[in-house]
């Protein structure tokens, strides 16, 4: 299982590691903008991907449609601190499977990790 | 000056969901009054606002104040500042910000924007907002040490 966690924090990147290691998920790959994120999943292939709104170079939900775009279906889970109905409505319809609003606490991110992963392996 | 309660405090209930949610610590609101000093505490995230109304919001803090939360926050003892904890306390005031955008948001009402967070250090700096408004200071205790919330504003409509 690998994933890649997209944030533009490198705290933030370290407390979402985190969460997918007490998730059993410890091959993680890190980017720190949503340009670099696109580059990495043409690369590689992820299980998941949490992905940050806010941040420079490109933007989380312009990486949402590019990711969407070349076809990969992995379950993506943004993380952000957009909390209007009109961004999670924006992320949904680009392709999100799912979406946690910063700040969380720890066991809501493990949750959610384990929860899209569980609907993807039955799919 | 175009400071308004209603804008405060969204601010203020965020503080209280970051300190519930990811720092799992008690935190109280002290005084709210108009900012007197330039420069409150050691070190400091600031973060724009701009869209309905423009504004910034920043938070500082005591160096101890800074190394107790992020060391809270990753779960591992932090002694001194470095880039570990500007980064934190960037993330820290987007999330303040991020929260409080939501909840002065109103019904179809696009999104307010924010800028990416800037952290200042050292005791020599003064913080100035380019406009004639001015810095509301909401003061808070926690367990993890005191510091300080600022937010200034403007309305574009007016």
């Amino acid at each position: 299982m690998k994933a890649l966690v997209v944030d533009d924090s490198a705290v933030m990147r370290k407390v979402l590691i985190g969460a997918l290691s007490r998730a059993n998920i410890t091959d993680v790959d890190q980017a720190a903008d949503g340009a670099e994120a696109v580059q990495k999943v043409q690369e590689n292939d992820y299980d998941i991907i949490l992905l940050d709104w806010n941040m420079p170079n490109m933007l989380g939900i312009d990486a949402l449609k590019a990711i969407r775009a070349m076809g990969k279906t992995m379950p993506i889970i943004m993380v952000t601190t957009e909390a209007e109905k009109s961004r999670v409505l924006e992320a949904l319809k680009a392709g999100a499977t799912n979406y946690v609003i910063k700040p969380f606490e720890p066991n809501t991110i493990i949750g959610k990790i384990q929860e899209v992963l569980s609907k993807a392996k039955a799919q | 000056m175009q400071m308004k309660v209603e804008n405060i405090n969204p601010f203020i209930e965020s503080v209280y969901d970051l300190f519930s949610t990811m720092l799992n610590a008690k935190v109280e609101r002290k005084t709210v009054g108009i900012a007197k000093t330039a420069n409150p505490r050691d070190i400091m995230a600031l973060i724009g606002i701009s869209g309905r109304v423009r504004g910034m919001v920043a938070l500082a803090f005591p160096v101890s104040t800074a190394l107790a939360m992020v060391s809270k926050l990753l779960g591992t003892e932090i002694k001194v500042i470095d880039d570990t904890v500007s980064d934190a306390i960037a993330e820290m005031v987007n999330i303040v910000a991020g929260g409080a955008k939501a909840r002065m948001n109103k019904g179809d009402e696009p999104p307010l924007d924010l800028s990416l967070p800037t952290v200042v250090r050292g005791g020599d700096f003064s913080v100035e907002y380019p406009t004639n408004t001015v810095w509301l200071e909401i003061n808070f205790d926690s367990e993890l040490g005191p510091f300080v919330l600022r937010v200034t504003f403007e309305s574009q409509k007016e």
